[in-house]
């Protein structure tokens, strides 16, 4: 039983911070807008988290410092999608370029070397008698109500039927007063506080540490759950959950059958199964697709 | 005529407005971004020897980057470059190790026949699935880079480990002597000649024959290549296969030209930078080529700027990236250009 826990909280471990990556996906799915910047503002989430710790010593300035940098780059990629109308794409991959590259630059002329950076404490522990998930951070422990908050908020409130109408029918958010444009900007700015929280999981969570180029992927991970799922928050977030089990048990089989089955190769197996869980989301529903132009999302 | 000058001057004011918002951020950071340009230009394009070192990165980017371009004007986005270029260069030196003692004048040609394999099947599947089922490929080629970049360590650590090697990272033997196509300098005739025979009939591709011809049609408006007949499978299959086989052949290229070998984790940007490549020529070729000694001249300069300017070379990731949030914007540059029929991707 004991493995069996060990087990579960390194997949709440690894999964959480792809979960809020996922999440930051959704509400902006659902603005109309394929969000391939994730990785991108979640690396500076965890860069602006740990160097915020190492600098002020104080978690709460380092989290808000966190959310400020993610939600002006996600303005800046709604900015150039929704007002310079650039591929949506390029752009994300923009906006990841500037991410990796922006954060290993500042590390560099704040610290002065490109070594990884280690902060002396990171995100409070859920702490008390609870066996292994004592350790796990309180953002752990958070993330199933962030979940189910944003199902409440996407499927149950004004707000969330007019990010649907931004996205889906312009024509009908404009008619109830809703600006989509407006609309698509509060989720990019709902994606980067999120997205802040994935990165701040990732670095300070269990590790206490930023290594240029940490991410490695997992935003793009974050993303194909948003399309396994559906572009539905739990089950983007059990898409989500499942890159994370089969990440975590690759791990695992790695200790019993090392010998017969590369490390390397085990490690392939989150991407793998994203491919196949894209392809089977092809099958079942009419494949997602990205709308071409924002000019298809702008109805005037 | 307006159009091709539109061609011409707005990838230049991108290039022209993330040079001033990069210099004002490094300004900003305490760096003096005056010193950092010059440096730029002299590390790159001022000299004969500058100069050759940017042709050297710009060579298997031009190569990269023409099949991009031609993915791209089909309408698919194709960002599995890196991955294509990694597989391509890891078949390359398994065929290499397998024919080691072999003429070279028949094993370095085979050995490049497949790396295009190699590269053009890590094409194909993404391919496939988005054309069969529709598997957006912009997602699974993205995974396919990091699948392929896990294989590229599993090869180096594993079955084409170089035993000499040493510290943390680990890389194929190096090709033998005979089979090289180039020094390490990378300027070699034979590299010239390959890359001006992708150019050459790229160009003749993209403009001279009907797949050129549909592939346009299909990137602008798919319906439209429906009532023209046009078969948007095959030719979306075509486009996967040849711009694979083209980061394929960049690979092979770089495997027995300059680097010799293959380290895992060499080269990282090469795909996305040969995208950037594509996207600023607007997919001609003829720019692709200038362009491709832009950005190649770039990366060479980073090597330097550290020494120079004192600047991380992380600075030319960040200013690469400026260009790639802008390249795409559709701002009134020539208000024709937004009026442009035409959707950026097959429905």
């Amino acid at each position: 039983m004991v493995d069996f826990h060990e087990f579960f909280v390194a997949i709440l471990r690894s999964g959480t911070p792809l979960v809020y990556a996922a999440m930051a996906g959704v509400i902006v799915q659902r603005s109309g807008i394929w969000h391939l910047g994730l990785e991108g503002i979640m690396i500076i989430g965890a860069c602006a988290t740990i160097v915020g710790i190492v600098l002020t010593h104080s978690f709460t300035i380092a989290i808000l410092a966190a959310t400020l940098t993610c939600v002006a780059a996600s303005a800046l990629q709604w900015f150039v999608i929704e007002k310079l109308r650039a591929n949506q794409i390029i752009v994300g991959l923009g906006i990841t370029g500037i991410g990796i590259g922006g954060t290993a630059f500042a590390v560099e002329i704040i610290f002065g070397s490109l070594a990884a950076v280690s902060a002396p404490f990171g995100v409070p522990r859920i702490g008390g008698d609870f066996g292994p998930y004592s350790r796990l951070s309180i953002l752990v422990l958070a993330m199933p109500f962030v979940v189910l908050a944003i199902w409440v908020l996407l499927s149950r409130t004004r707000f969330g039927l007019r990010l649907a109408a931004a996205g889906e029918h312009p024509f009908a958010a404009r008619s109830v007063g809703a600006n989509p444009s407006v609309m698509r900007l509060l989720a990019f700015a709902a994606g980067g506080i999120l997205c802040a929280l994935a990165g701040a999981e990732l670095a300070a969570g269990s590790l206490q540490i930023f290594a240029q180029n940490m991410v490695a992927g997992r935003g793009f991970m974050g993303f194909a759950a948003v399309i396994f799922g559906g572009g539905h928050p739990v089950g983007s977030a059990l898409a989500a959950a499942f890159f994370s089990l089969v990440g975590v048990a690759g791990i695992r089989m790695q200790i019993h059958f090392g010998a017969f089955v590369s490390h390397d190769l085990l490690l392939c197996l989150p991407y793998l199964a994203t491919v196949l869980g894209v392809w089977l989301t092809s099958r079942t529903r009419r494949g997602t697709r990205a709308a071409a132009q924002i000019a298809e999302l702008q109805d005037h | 005529m307006t159009g091709k000058l539109d061609a011409i001057l707005r990838p230049l004011a991108f290039i022209l407005l993330a040079t001033l918002i990069c210099g004002l951020v490094f300004q900003i950071a305490g760096y003096s971004a005056l010193l950092m340009f010059d440096s730029i230009l002299d590390g790159a394009f001022l000299s004969r020897r500058s100069l050759e070192k940017s042709l050297r990165w710009a060579l298997p980017l031009f190569i990269t980057a023409v099949g991009v371009g031609i993915s791209f004007r089909c309408g698919f986005f194709n960002i599995g470059a890196q991955g294509q270029f990694y597989i391509g260069a890891i078949c390359a030196a398994f065929a290499a190790e397998w024919m080691a003692g072999a003429p070279a004048a028949i094993a370095v040609p085979l050995g490049m026949l497949a790396g295009m394999a190699g590269g053009a099947l890590w094409a194909l599947w993404p391919g496939i699935l988005r054309l069969r089922s529709g598997a957006d490929e912009v997602i699974t080629t993205l995974m396919g880079n990091f699948i392929a970049g896990l294989i590229l360590v599993y090869v180096t650590s594993g079955p084409l480990k170089d035993p000499s090697g040493s510290g943390q990272q680990a890389s194929t033997r190096i090709v033998p002597e005979e089979m090289r196509i180039s020094d390490a300098g990378g300027v070699s005739p034979t590299i010239i000649a390959i890359a001006a025979a992708v150019g050459i009939s790229g160009w003749l591709l993209v403009n001279r024959t009907a797949f050129g011809a549909l592939a346009g049609l299909a990137g602008r408006n798919p319906t439209m290549l429906r009532f023209q007949g046009g078969r948007i499978w095959q030719l979306g299959l075509a486009s996967f296969l040849i711009s694979g086989a083209l980061a394929g052949l960049a690979g092979s290229v770089e495997l027995f030209g300059p680097s010799g070998r293959i380290a895992s984790g060499s080269l990282p940007a090469h795909g996305f930078t040969a995208i950037l490549v594509a996207l600023v020529a607007s997919y001609a070729v003829l720019a692709t080529a200038v362009s491709a000694l832009f950005f190649g001249g770039l990366f060479s300069a980073a090597l330097f700027l550290p020494i120079l300017a004192g600047l991380p070379a992380s600075a030319i990731d960040l200013f690469n990236a400026t260009v790639a949030l802008l390249i795409t914007a559709r701002i009134a540059l020539g208000s024709r250009l937004h009026r442009l029929p035409g959707r950026w991707r097959n429905g």
